[in-house]
């Protein structure tokens, strides 16, 4: 008797916590520090800090805390102004000077804005003007970053370092437990109003497995980032509903152009031909749309080429190219040439998870035009290190082509002269920096669009960088809450418009 | 209830069998390990990605992995090196460990004193500490695995070894035996050796699927050995994703560990008395 | 007992300047770009890696010569400070309490369970070795040792968080979260522990004086808790005392699939982006703890056994 009253007063009790519950949100995300440089991409996505432009789910961009913006007409002279209802969580105004301030340290730091030819920022009134070296048409694009949040001054401590994330969106931070946990409330000034949902409580859980377990035990209102695997098996649960997203990223393998195994273009496209990018799509990632047939995805407008002609698998077509280029199976099947065995080192990172997996299948599929493939995963700074030295021959790389919307900001980076950390190494093409210096002045969609397809054209046939396959962002959120957006981009994750079912 | 000596008398039989259960189950092992991989032509690499994850029975024996290799292969070549490296590491283990227990026990003193500062150095090392930077010297390796794990998991044989074997030579049948002039090889033998190989047989089995399992830890957090090479360990986390579309391909790696440690054990037990 | 103390507090003393020491040369000796690294484990990924490691490296000194570097710690440490982490920027005895807070939670919460259930069902099977308690002792204990903690853990989430509902996958903060987790680690250990203890009392059950004790006509439990247990708990407790090394070390996969913040997880993260600060740290607070946890089983098995008391 007393322990069914017990259970009574137990359940009430539960109960009423129902109604005052926070969204539980889950992703793969460690919030490693407080630097905006670190993890501003968290609160970004949870909406706790803004910057002054974003972008909607179709990549257009749209005003956040500058209600709009405008530049001179020599290009070199930028006015943003801030909408005059932006109050931080402290309850001091968005102000010119704070806005100024964040870019500077932005600019300081490791983000993108480094590679802005800034010249000087400043606070006019309302307005943060950039004035720049050059003209530089993406400018509003790199803004977007989550590197360029607007923080509070009270953000700051003593010595200039972030040491609390004081923002202007509508979550404000109640408490943070890094590496994993971030719970957050309304912060009842928001300019676009009051958020559906009053808490929210974000967990960091690294292990695939796992999340999809917390949306199907119904632990988690919102789970972000599924396994392939996964998916089938929670799109058949009637308690969860499954959105997917192609998101801008590729895997790619990065190949070193200066080695003597990859300097021939035509050992690159052999290589190409060699994977079979649908089996790998199919497979490993459960989706064979994904297996790419060319660097940027569909998504990507203006960016992706439809008519060009996909690359594919061909093993024969691979072994004719090889062999043109000199290289001659040896006694054990195993490709040789002047005595040099064809035996490279493929180098990933585990930091995503399919990418060792992709690195197996690949291993297989270039054994059988007689590459022998060593695998070393280890940690992702290996790639850049071993750019830099040299000693790079294969790398698989995952890369986004959305840390500012427009992909043009990774594309100067990555093909540049000289190559990148993450991009070409060891080639050289006269053509494409040209296309891309003269692609980064200009905005008008129907002028870009020759220009655009020309570099992709060039990437297609040279293959610095062999694309492998593109990705997709599997979101789960539980049938309890409506109102659940995918951004493509993931810059911002709408959770203010989410709304408890009735 | 019955007493103590008739649990003796009656168990005798009974351990007979149970030890050649054990024998047999690693006899059988052992072939699968040895023959296993010259018997089976398949090559454990290879792939074909349109039988991914092909059911028991039917053109795999014992199904497909996820790239379609062959898990039958995969297992003999898996278990050849999964039990020969947990058998070394563990042999490498508890030598010196048994023995520096022993000799701590016995002299005490200066030699125990020095032991245990070196046991307690090593294990106030975070062992995966340990493990992990000897990784970073050659990753993907076998040497530093293997010398990483023999190093964490000496001091657990030491240990044990030592505070048995001092206790036992304070009881009295044995001071007794000290004091008749009995040499140190003689009390080893018929009162230390009898009461402690049960324990260490039983540590050692124990040991050899720590090891494998450590291994299996390490590939989970990608720092073990590289792909494509099977082991039991490794295998089960490449695996572990499928878990819920084909759960005997995960649990065939720890099925095939399991029976070695219960081999072991039994083997251990029949010992034991 | 002073003596004890103090000799106790030598042996921290000690173990804490080895294990700084130690964990300094082996992480300075490590080959790699240790910017890189650390920039990596900042920045993530998509970062421009190689610049920020140009100013990672300039930014806390990388290139100055080892000595300085490691005189530096030694300084600080004589202050009680630990520093601050290369990667996040935090104090290091803030990402501890945190972390290695956690993880002691985890521990003790895993050993008790394990307390619960190991060594029970050791005695059991070792009062009648070969007798049902004894088979089923073994093929369970196999079982739970042979397969790899993540496996039994995802086992254990599908059947009290997915079939029966009672408990939450992963998480942490409440004592809820705490339980999977911990059992997890617990069954692994009391595989163990029940196996040590069987062997022991069965050992002792066929030692004259036990037999010599049932005869005379004692009841089984007093003989049990007489002559049986506390000969059998040394081993026991001498096995269990390392064991919580282990706990507190962290099972890293047990962290990371249930999500909960652990030392083990820290400590990866740490080597592998050589966060020098972190790793000394957590090697030093770890050593200490290890000194705490052998001191505490010395004294357990000095007040079973008496005679090694003497030996003090």
């Amino acid at each position: 008797m007393r322990i069914a009253w017990f259970l009574a007063a137990a359940l009430a009790a539960l109960s009423t916590a129902v109604a005052a519950k926070p969204l539980k949100v889950v992703g793969p995300w460690e919030i490693a520090g407080v630097d905006p440089a670190q993890s501003g991409y968290v609160f970004s996505r949870l909406q706790v800090a803004e910057t002054l432009v974003t972008a909607d789910t179709s990549g257009r961009l749209v005003p956040a805390l500058a209600a709009a913006w405008s530049v001179s007409d020599d290009g070199l002279v930028w006015r943003f102004t801030l909408r005059p209802d932006a109050v931080f969580h402290d309850g001091t105004p968005v102000t010119a000077e704070a806005a100024t301030a964040s870019l500077e340290r932005a600019r300081a730091g490791v983000g993108v804005l480094t590679q802005v030819p800034i010249a000087g920022i400043a606070g006019d009134g309302r307005d943060v003007v950039i004035r720049l070296d050059k003209p530089f048409a993406a400018l509003p694009a790199y803004l977007v970053n989550f590197s360029a949040i607007i923080l509070a001054p009270s953000s700051y401590d003593d010595a200039g370092k972030v040491s609390r994330i004081v923002g202007s969106g509508p979550y404000k931070v109640k408490s943070l437990t890094p590496p994993l946990k971030l719970e957050l409330e309304a912060s009842r000034g928001w300019w676009g109003g009051e958020p559906g949902i009053a808490e929210v409580s974000y967990l960091a859980v690294g292990q695939g497995e796992t999340r999809a377990l917390m949306a199907e035990s119904g632990e988690a209102d919102l789970v972000f980032s599924m396994l392939p695997v996964s998916v089938e098996r929670l799109r058949r649960n009637g308690k969860l509903d499954v959105q997917i997203a192609t998101i801008p990223r590729t895997r790619i393998l990065k190949v070193n152009a200066g080695s003597p195994f990859f300097d021939d273009a035509k050992v690159r496209q052999a290589v190409s031909q060699a994977i079979d990018r649908a089996g790998i799509a199919k497979v490993i990632l459960r989706n064979p749309d994904l297996a790419a047939t060319q660097l940027f995805p569909p998504a990507l407008a203006g960016w992706h080429v439809p008519d060009l002609a996909p690359l594919g698998r061909d093993l024969e077509a691979a072994k004719r190219l090889l062999a043109e280029a000199g290289w001659k199976p040896g006694s054990d099947g195993i490709l040789e040439r002047d005595g040099r065995r064809f035996s490279v080192t493929l180098v990933t990172y585990a930091n995503w998870p399919e990418l060792p997996p992709i690195a197996t299948a690949l291993q297989a599929q270039l054994r059988e035009v007689g590459i022998e493939v060593k695998v070393s995963v280890g940690n992702s700074s290996e790639i850049p290190s071993r750019h830099r030295d040299g000693t790079l021959e294969m790398g698989l790389v995952s890369r986004l082509y959305s840390i500012v919307p427009d992909p043009i900001g990774t594309l100067l980076q990555d093909y540049g002269p000289g190559g990148s950390d993450w991009g070409a190494m060891g080639w050289s093409n006269e053509e494409l920096p040209a296309l891309v210096g003269r692609l980064v002045g200009m905005s008008d969609p129907g002028a870009r669009a020759p220009l655009q397809r020309r570099a992709v054209e060039i990437l297609q046939e040279e293959l610095p960088s062999i694309p492998v396959t593109w990705s997709e962002l599997a979101i789960v959120a539980s049938k309890r809450i409506t109102g659940v957006k995918v951004d493509p981009l993931e810059v911002n994750y709408g959770l203010a418009a989410v709304r408890w079912a009735e | 209830m019955s007493t103590g000596l008739d649990v003796l008398t009656a168990s005798r039989p009974r351990a007979v069998t149970a030890r050649g259960a054990g024998a047999a189950l690693i006899a059988a092992l052992a072939a699968f390990t040895i023959l296993g991989p010259l018997v089976i032509e398949v090559d454990p690499a290879a792939q074909d990605l349109s039988a991914s994850l092909a059911p028991v029975g039917g053109d795999y024996l014992l199904g497909a992995d996820h790239y379609g290799r062959s898990l039958l292969a995969r297992l003999a070549h898996g278990a050849r090196l999964s039990f020969g490296m947990a058998f070394l590491t563990m042999l490498t283990a508890a030598v010196p460990g048994i023995l520096l227990g022993l000799v701590a026990a016995w002299r005490g003193g200066l030699a125990e004193r020095a032991f245990e500062l070196l046991a307690n150095i090593v294990l106030a090392l975070p062992g995966l500490m340990l493990v992990l930077l000897l990784l970073a010297f050659a990753p993907g390796h076998f040497g530093p695995l293997y010398l990483g794990l023999a190093l964490t998991l000496w001091v657990e044989f030491y240990r044990v070894t030592r505070a048995t074997t001092t206790s036992l030579l304070k009881e009295p049948h044995v001071e007794a035996a000290k004091l008749l002039g009995f040499g140190p090889a003689y009390i080893l033998r018929c009162h230390v050796l009898p009461v402690i190989a049960p324990l260490i047989a039983t540590l050692a089995a124990f040991a050899m699927a720590t090891a494998i399992i450590a291994i299996s830890t390490l590939s989970a957090i990608s720092v073990g050995l590289q792909p494509p090479t099977p082991e039991l360990g490794s295998m089960i986390v490449e695996l572990l994703p499928y878990y819920a579309e084909a759960p005997l391909h995960v649990l065939a790696p720890a099925v095939l560990i399991v029976l070695l440690v219960l081999g072991l054990q039994l083997v251990a037990r029949g010992e034991g008395r | 007992m002073r003596r004890f103390l103090l000799a106790r507090l030598a042996q921290a003393g000690l173990v804490a300047l080895v294990v700084g020491t130690l964990s300094f040369a082996l992480m300075r000796a490590l080959p790699g770009d240790a910017a890189m690294r650390i920039a990596a484990g900042r920045y993530g990924p998509d970062a421009m890696t190689g610049q920020a490691a140009d100013k990672v490296r300039l930014e806390l000194g990388l290139d100055r010569p080892w000595p300085a570097q490691f005189l530096d710690w030694l300084e600080t440490l004589a202050r009680l400070d630990l520093g601050h982490s290369l990667v996040t920027g935090a104090p290091v005895i803030e990402e501890l309490k945190v972390q290695l807070g956690a993880s002691l939670w985890l521990a003790a919460a895993a050993l008790l369970i394990s307390l619960a259930i190991g060594p029970v069902a050791g005695v059991l099977a070792g009062l009648r070795p070969t007798g049902w308690a004894d088979r089923l002792g073994l093929a369970a204990s196999v079982s739970l040792r042979a397969v790899p903690p993540f496996v039994l853990g995802l086992v254990l989430i599908l059947v009290f968080a997915i079939w029966l509902g009672w408990l939450p996958p992963a998480g942490f903060g409440t004592a809820r979260d705490l339980v999977l987790p911990a059992l997890t680690l617990a069954l692994g250990l009391a595989a163990v522990s029940s196996r040590v203890t069987r062997d022991a009392v069965a050992a002792v059950a066929r030692a004259p004086h036990f037999a010599f004790a049932r005869h005379k006509g004692l009841p089984e439990a007093v003989v049990v808790r007489r002559h049986g247990l506390r000969n059998a708990a040394i081993p026991v407790v001498s096995y269990l005392g390392l064991q919580a090394i282990y706990l507190v070390e962290g099972v890293v996969v047990v962290e990371s699939l249930f999500a909960y913040p652990g030392i083990g997880h820290a400590l990866v993260h740490a080597i592998v982006e050589r966060d020098i600060p972190m790793v000394q740290g957590t090697a030093l607070a770890m050593g200490l703890i290890f000194v705490a946890v052998t001191a505490c089983v010395d004294a357990a098995s000095a007040w079973l056994d008496p005679r090694l008391r003497s030996a003090r």
